[in-house]
């Protein structure tokens, strides 16, 4: 099959989408001629014209508003936030506006819109454009916060994201990109909240999200090597967060670590934590449930300070082999 | 100053309690009123509930263990507090189920005196540590030791991983008797699977032939020594009886219809009972009791009613049953039996019995005799109803619901004719109950 990269299959997804549904348009900064910080929409404004890839200056509150108007009136917009930092600024739109005004018109109106945006660190862009913030949207009732850790996915989840009627997150990773994976020509769906076992095992269950599912597949194979064989899970879509396979997962291996970028402290591991522990799950148990995260920290500019401020593989094989030779 | 958590008396009468079990470790925080320990007298099953707020300590019985009412079985201390020397030894326990882990010689152990008084500072029972001075004399290192072990948690916490844990309940192991393999000695799940198959065939039994050792304790004992002294020492007599239960159908069935959906139905022990509380009063001496060398004929007429439980069989008592109502009965019967199914009864109700009633007609028995339930005088065993070609009174046959009564009665307090003049005034009052108005 045909490789592409994950920019490449979210564009192809954009392109399929925008030609097939006239509701379907992009707004973003510099993702006209520019093609967008990440390259996402290049060659899109030939294609479609600035009437349906909208440049806008760096005004993230506005876009984000600009979005939820055009979902009310039945459009289904595609927002990009150049740096997933800045979604701060739309904080007032997202989350007093798009998450709450489905529950609050009794469902008379709906939100469908996308709001794509990079996050991660690991490019040298220093504290203000490498925060992994996903976690500020579980915590809000009415948003889907989705996070694909591969080409195939990021096109697939964009369709499932853009055809939902409820505000979706889309947190796309720096990182990942430029990484290929093989992508169907074809439009295809991959659903909402449906995790994904990418690997089997049997020794230890690991539970990673975007960037860290490829980190936590490179352990697994040195790791392997070692006789232990890590069984991850990919949830794909944090909310809502399917954890169904996540317990079946635990019963069986009665190990569990979930790895994710985003800082430890109030993160979403704690979540996905709690629920294996509260789940009969927890008298699987063979040892305590672990996470390895960002340090509490913003992310230095100094490269070797960057590298050790979030999970890395040899943490990852370090942690899964402590846990599954009795170290804890 | 540490508070003694004594053994509670439970009913006028106990004398003991057994430990079951212990259901705090020591050294475990606990609140006033939360249960500790599950005790069980000869009647009934409950719990023993710390008296204040602190930290649970020097455990003075095992399970196992009978202790006399009143003894001092713990200490609730706080955390800055020592327990109290063992100015006295704790009372022996009556009939340890298990010997102590040191037999206790006839004097007092040999302390030496610094030992004493850094055990009686640190609140260590001397009994509980090893001597290893001369003669096993114990020393100021041999208390210190015991501390040491007492304060890291000694054996008083089992570690074990949840997936251990629950593979001991599955295998039925006890988790605290597996070597654990994990991190500072937690028991893991592979832990308790490998005891388990080390373990000599699953249960032994201990003869040949003999699938299962139930231990002979708590109620099941109970039953056993009062049904085999009363069996022994009060002779039987047994009078039976036929009784046409067409009346008891129908005033059930009359007081069914003025009943709302909520109230309990009327079952025949409901009129059984109302049956025997009137026949009671109408022969005194079959509601007393025998004690020493009087019988005392009891004023009051409380009916206990045998329940079936799962292993055992206990007896609510309904008090002043001569003084209610069959509606009022009938909801008492239903509350009494599903409290004692429930192992909720009150100590109240199982005290002050004056009579038995032992139904065993939804089990479809025609008849039996039972014993009685000392000290009292009587037992009635009733069996089913049943439909019987019957010889009425005019030599006319009939197909009546008929139903066999049985009383058994104790010789040694009356005589056959008071059983029997019982028995008549019950059957009067079964199959005319408008006789019970009077």
């Amino acid at each position: 099959m045909r490789e592409l990269s994950y920019a490449e299959a979210l564009r192809e997804c954009l392109r399929q989408t925008m030609t097939a549904d006239e509701r379907v348009f992009m707004i973003g900064e510099d993702i006209g001629i520019y093609g967008g910080a990440f390259g996402v929409s290049a060659g899109l404004l030939a294609e479609f014209g600035k009437e349906r890839i909208i440049d806008t200056p760096i005004s993230e509150a506005g876009l984000a508003g600009a979005c939820i108007g055009a979902a009310l009136t039945g459009m289904r917009p595609v927002g990009e936030i150049q740096f997933m930092d800045f979604v701060a600024l739309s904080m007032e739109q997202i989350v007093l506006q798009a998450a709450k005004i489905r529950f609050m018109f009794g469902g008379k109106a709906t939100v469908p819109m996308v709001l794509r945006m990079p996050g991660g660190s690991g490019t040298g862009a220093a504290a203000q454009h490498s925060e992994s913030l996903e976690n500020w949207f579980v915590h809000v009732p009415g948003l889907k916060v989705v996070m694909p850790s591969n080409a195939y996915d990021a096109k697939g989840l964009l369709r499932a994201a853009i055809y939902d009627d409820n505000p979706v997150i889309f947190v796309e990773h720096k990182l990942l990109y430029r990484t290929k994976a093989d992508v169907p020509e074809e439009p295809y769906e991959v659903p909402l909240g449906k995790s994904k076992i990418v690997r089997e095992g049997s020794d230890l269950t690991i539970v990673a999200t975007s960037i860290m599912v490829q980190r936590t597949l490179q352990a697994a194979e040195q790791l392997a090597q070692e006789n232990i064989e890590v069984e991850i899970i990919d949830p794909r879509t944090i909310k809502p967060l399917d954890s169904a396979p996540i317990i079946d997962s635990v019963k069986k291996t009665g190990r569990a670590l979930v790895v994710h970028e985003a800082v430890k402290m109030g993160g979403f591991g704690g979540e996905v934590v709690s629920q294996i522990v509260a789940s009969e799950a927890f008298d699987y148990l063979e040892a305590p449930v672990r996470r390895l995260a960002g340090l509490d920290t913003p992310i230095p500019y100094n490269r070797t300070l960057e590298y050790h401020a979030v999970p890395q593989v040899e943490n990852i094989v370090d942690e899964a082999r402590k846990l599954v030779q009795g170290g804890y | 100053m540490a508070k003694a958590v004594i053994m509670p008396k439970f009913g006028f009468t106990q004398e003991t309690a057994d430990i079951i079990k212990w259901l705090v470790q020591p050294g475990t925080l606990v609140e006033a009123g939360d249960p500790i320990a599950e005790v069980t007298t000869d009647k009934v099953d409950m719990e023993v509930e710390a008296p204040a707020t602190g930290i649970l300590d020097g455990i003075r019985y095992q399970e196992g263990e009978t202790v006399p009412v009143t003894a001092i079985i713990a200490y609730i201390r706080q955390p800055d507090e020592a327990l109290p020397p063992p100015e006295t030894e704790a009372p022996p326990a009556v009939a340890p189920a298990h010997p102590p882990a040191q037999p206790a010689g006839p004097d007092t152990v040999a302390v030496t005196p610094v030992a004493a008084r850094v055990a009686a500072h640190k609140g260590v029972d001397v009994e509980q540590v090893v001597g290893s001075g001369p003669g096993g004399r114990i020393t100021r290192g041999d208390v210190e030791a015991f501390v040491a072990q007492r304060d890291a948690g000694g054996s008083a916490k089992v570690r074990a991983a949840p997936a251990g844990r629950r593979r001991a309940r599955e295998l039925d192991v006890d988790v605290a008797s597996v070597k654990g393999s994990g991190p500072r000695g937690r028991v893991q799940s592979w832990d308790v699977q490998a005891a388990h198959a080390t373990k000599p065939a699953a249960v032994p039994t201990t003869e040949a032939g003999v699938a299962e050792v139930i231990p002979l304790v708590g109620m099941r004992r109970t039953i056993a020594q009062r049904m085999q002294a009363s069996f022994q020492e009060a002779p039987h007599m047994t009078f039976s009886a036929e009784i046409d239960a067409t009346a008891m159908q129908a005033l059930r069935d009359r007081l069914h219809a003025g009943l709302s959906a909520e109230q309990p139905r009327v079952s025949m022990t409901a009129i059984l009972l109302k049956a025997c509380a009137w026949a009671l009063r109408r022969n005194p001496r079959m509601n007393a009791r025998l004690s020493e060398d009087r019988i005392l004929v009891l004023s009051d007429v409380n009916v206990g009613i045998a329940v079936a439980l799962e292993d055992g069989l206990i007896v609510p008592v309904v008090h002043h049953a001569d003084a209610k109502g069959i509606l009022e009965l009938a909801a008492e019967v239903t509350a009494v039996s599903s409290r004692a199914r429930a192992g909720k009864l009150r100590s109240q109700d199982l005290m002050g019995g004056t009579f038995t009633i032992s139904n065993l007609g939804m089990f479809g028995v025609d008849s039996f005799t039972a014993i009685i339930n000392p000290p009292e005088t009587g037992i009635l065993a009733v069996g089913r109803i049943v439909r019987r070609l019957v010889v009425m009174s005019d030599d006319d046959v009939a197909i009546r619901p008929m139903m066999t009564i049985t009383l058994s009665a104790d010789h040694r307090t009356v005589d056959g004719a008071i059983a029997a003049h019982f028995l008549n005034d019950l059957r009067s009052a079964l199959e005319y109950p408008a006789l019970m108005t009077m």
